[in-house]
């Protein structure tokens, strides 16, 4: 085991966690000191402030609520400190995290004598920055020295697909219904490579809420009812949802349970005896609905690329709830395909994160402090590789290389031709693997003399397999400008790790030495063009007190945004002008949720919501009809986690905050939708203008790509989608403007319309200036100039004070 | 970002050093080896061809390029561009687009309503 690398995943779960390891030819899921392969998220601190975490801590739940915490993942991101009376402390949900991930850590270590520290985590497709960020505070914390997060749904899909023997493959789905989210992701694997075709889901649906069914089921049947917006019958509705969870698991086998609670339940100054009974039928009549809600997520995701019921080659289902029969049974039912066999709903996710280290090159082994003998050599290849033929690449350090190098198959049926080694110590050359299989090779190097040459390291290793690319970001990213709009940076699905700078003007001069006087430069998260429907991850602030001089308005700011594999933000705003560079990202925090303000945002949406629905039934738009009915089943549940959130619930009020956030972003898409006549004559409109732009002035590619976008248009009106016809507008509009920019005639049309508006600017003086520099242009016929003037112009023109209220403040066009 | 600012400059095929014919296997290695190469600094691997003169390569270049190939639909707007390279033209840098940058009484009489 010591020569050979070892790969750790870990799926951090909001209910369970679990981990697994890969070698190079195959994977273990970790048992635990109870023997089990899941361990609980749950962690006690006793009142000597011993630690406690997993199935004994679990044991806790009921006994000692007060000191024991669970599903405090949904936590993460918020720097909410979760109390622990009896031993006096507060923790973090990253701090609690951390105890998981080091039970986890040392589970490996005494199942396999290995110390790990390195190793990949696996986070909801949907997870917010701020929640990936205590996501790997927490590997932090546990002692890990790097490393990588990666989506649920990918690890899940990789592991189910690693093994997989049709290459042919088709497509594919995975069904991930967690303890909190539901994920469905739609999968092709084509040439051992395995591609994300499409994702969708909803962040609001898991197996607590088949918990919670059931226990208001149970909780309906009690002479006092114990309800959720009322903090006093926190204990007994806590007590009641583990029972209702344990009858959950014991109906997967059995027709019924029984649910009885050793200690009666203390309700308005009662004592109450629980001893109920539940049958199967009755939880699958309570749980159907649930379950239905996700299919139709799965059915929407078929849809939206091109697929119906019938034509997938299989289900692969993932998560704790899904191994309720009548998960199993629904979904295959109504998604008319065969759910694959022989893969462990509980641990596939950890499975995939292990495989997905190796692809990443992640060994997860403490470094040991190697003295380097003979000659050091870096090399990059591919830990995993689906191509059979794959490149190495290397480079000797120091002077005077070794003259050859030939690669060597440990099994002896391979070795490559020698190849040269250029002067500065590069090379290049490619190995064959075996199917399947982790190959080792020994590195031979020869000096001129044809003497051998140690080297160090004196091998390498590539496993062949299933590998998928470098992981794709699940949310768009983008800065927030003044005008309420996103500069979009890294689109969703970018291959990361990534980085794109832009550069900006600010809005505002910001007065060297004054607090008072700070830019703002938000970063935004979501895929809405507007950025108040955006979700604010981080804020670059440049303020007064900071600039070594002062910053007029209309000056460049440089903004970088990088994010790292694993999904960390890093920002960087460097002004030319006075050669500084601001790199504090503020407020990493998802945003508190307060009660009350949720109340006031829920009144607000209610609100908007009947003025919708008149309108589209005015209209007669059935798909916003529809659209508008999931909203307001929706809100209903928003409605149940606020109640909830005001009887102390933390973790609700953040299911709730998300909730009306992902409504009103859905509101405004109705909103598009109900002014239709306009769009639809805009869409009219803009085809017209871009033909005759693009025909007049368009390359080849452009007018050919034009015609891509008219049909999609088209398409988008017949199909009444109002977002994607606004989408595809933007497009048109786009090639429009990249043809006519190329004369000089469109920028003689901008300086006019920019000159038209000068009165509006904040530096009067300067526009004049500008004004009189390009009527100079103009005669001279300097199309160049004239360009610099107008956009010069532009950055002199105030934005609207409203959109940027709304675009977070933002100091930036 | 301009989708067609960098149809040609970013075009994947060109950043990979490939022709639109390439099958995907040969993408994938390109671009492994790219990265390898870009990592360990061989000289070489830092710069590529565009019809509008040379780029910079870099490694978040790659993997974009070679994302971007692994989607049918873009993989064929990218060979769209590669296949129909346009003349070179003077406009070296990207410029916005107006329906963005612009003020709405522009828009209006470009036709497009506010």
């Amino acid at each position: 085991m010591a020569d050979t690398p070892l790969y750790v995943g870990i799926d951090l779960g909001t209910t369970n966690s679990a981990a697994a390891v890969f070698d190079g030819e195959r994977v273990s899921v970790i048992r635990n000191t109870q023997g089990a392969t899941v361990t609980p998220s749950v962690v006690r601190i006793d009142k000597q402030g011993r630690i406690t975490v997993g199935t004994r801590a679990r044991r806790f739940l009921e006994q000692d609520t007060p000191n024991t915490a669970a599903e405090f993942k949904r936590l993460m991101g918020t720097g909410k400190a979760i109390e622990f009376p009896a031993a006096g402390v507060a923790k973090k949900p990253e701090e609690l995290s951390a105890e998981v991930l080091k039970a986890l850590k040392q589970d490996i270590t005494d199942q396999l004598g290995v110390t790990v520290e390195r190793a990949v985590i696996s986070v909801p497709a949907l997870f917010e920055l701020p929640q990936s960020a205590a996501t790997s505070e927490a590997a932090r914390l546990a002692g890990f020295s790097r490393v990588e997060l990666l989506q649920e749904p990918i690890a899940s899909a990789l592991a189910a697909g690693w093994r997989a023997d049709d290459d042919g493959g088709g497509t594919w789905l995975v069904f991930d219904l967690g303890g909190g989210t539901f994920d469905a992701s739609l999968l092709e694997t084509r040439d051992g490579l395995l591609r994300v075709v499409g994702h969708d889901g909803d962040n609001f649906l898991g197996g607590r809420d088949f918990d919670w069914a059931i226990t208001e089921h149970l909780a309906a049947q009690l002479p006092v009812v114990p309800r959720r917006n009322t903090p006093e019958h926190g204990p007994a509705l806590r007590a009641l949802r583990l029972a209702a969870e344990e009858a959950k698991i014991e109906l997967s086998r059995g027709e019924r349970a029984q649910v009885t609670l050793a200690q009666p339940l203390s309700l308005e100054g009662e004592e109450i005896d629980v001893d109920l009974e539940v049958t199967r039928a009755t939880v699958e009549s309570l749980c159907a609905p649930l379950v239905d809600r996700a299919i139709e997520v799965c059915l929407r995701l078929l849809s939206a690329h091109g697929l119906g019921p019938g034509r997938l080659a299989k289900i692969v289902l993932v998560g704790g709830p899904t191994v309720m029969p009548l998960v199993r049974q629904r979904v295959a039912a109504r998604l008319e395909a065969p759910v694959a066999e022989g893969h462990d709903p509980m641990t596939l996710v950890a499975q995939g994160a292990a495989l997905y280290a190796a692809t990443a090159s992640l060994d997860g082994r403490a470094a040991s402090v190697a003295v380097p003998a003979g000659r050091q050599v870096w090399l990059q290849y591919p830990a995993v590789s689906a191509d059979l033929t794959p490149h190495v690449v290397g480079k000797f350090v120091g002077d005077h290389p070794p003259a050859t190098l030939r690669l060597v198959r440990s099994d002896g049926g391979w070795s490559s031709p020698e190849v040269s080694i250029a002067p500065d110590g590069t090379f290049l050359t490619t190995v064959t693997l075996l199917p399947r299989r982790a190959c080792t090779f020994q590195l031979e190097a020869r000096a001129t003399s044809g003497e051998l040459v140690a080297v160090t390291p004196a091998s390498l290793t590539i496993v062949q397999g299933l590998t998928i690319g470098d992981p794709p970001l699940s949310r768009t990213l983008g800065v927030a400008l003044a005008s309420n709009h996103v500069q979009v940076y890294l689109e969703r699905g970018a291959p990361l790790p990534a980085r794109r700078t832009f550069t900006h003007h600010t809005v505002e001069t910001v007065a060297k030495g004054s607090s008072e006087s700070v830019l703002k430069i938000p970063i935004v998260q979501g895929e809405m063009t507007r950025a108040d429907l955006c979700r604010l991850v981080g804020t670059l602030d440049i303020g007064g007190d900071a600039v070594k001089d002062t910053v007029p308005t209309g000056s460049a700011v440089e903004v970088t945004i990088e994010l790292d594999r694993g999904g960390r933000l890093s920002a960087r705003a460097l002004i030319p002008s006075i050669g500084q560079v601001f790199e504090h990202v503020a407020h990493l925090l998802v945003p508190d949720a307060a009660p009350a303000a949720l109340d006031a945002a829920l009144g607000e949406l209610r609100r908007q919501l009947m003025d919708l629905r008149s309108d589209a039934f005015r209209h007669g738009l059935s798909q916003v009809i529809e659209r508008l009915d999931r909203v307001e089943a929706r809100l209903a549940e928003a409605e149940r986690d606020i109640d909830a959130a005001h009887g102390g619930d933390a973790d609700a009020a953040q299911r709730a905050r998300r909730a009306l956030l992902d409504v009103d972003a859905t509101m405004a898409e109705a909103d598009l939708a109900r002014k239709w006549p306009e769009l639809e004559d805009q869409a009219r409109q803009t085809a017209i203008s871009a033909s005759s732009m693009v025909g007049m002035y368009g390359t080849e590619a452009e007018g050919a790509l034009l015609q891509e976008v008219l049909a999609a248009m088209e398409k988008a009106r017949r199909d009444k989608d109002a977002a994607e016809l606004e989408r595809q507008l933007r497009l048109a509009q786009r090639l429009s403007s990249a043809a006519f920019n190329r004369t000089s005639e469109a920028w003689e049309l901008y300086f006019e319309d920019a000159a038209s508006e000068i009165s509006r600017t904040r530096d009067l003086p300067r526009a004049h200036a500008l004004v009189t520099e390009g009527k100079s242009a103009l005669e001279r016929g300097d199309t160049e100039e004239l360009r610099r003037v107008v956009k010069a112009l532009w950055q002199l023109l105030p934005e609207d004070s409203e959109a940027r209220k709304k675009g977070f403040d933002s100091g930036v066009r | 970002m301009s989708a067609f600012g960098s149809a040609l400059d970013e075009n994947p095929f060109y950043v990979l050093g490939l022709s639109p014919d390439a099958s995907r296997i040969e993408l994938e290695r390109e671009a492994q080896k790219l990265l390898g190469m870009l990592e360990l600094g061989f000289a070489g691997a830092t710069t590529y061809a565009t019809p509008l003169g040379p780029r910079t390569r870099t490694p978040e270049l790659v993997r974009a390029a070679v994302a971007a190939l692994r989607d049918p639909y873009r993989r064929l707007v990218a060979e769209l561009w590669a296949r129909h390279a346009p003349p070179a033209t003077l406009e070296s840098t990207p410029t916005a687009a107006p329906a963005e940058a612009t003020q709405p009484g522009l828009r209006r009489r470009l036709g497009w309503s506010p």
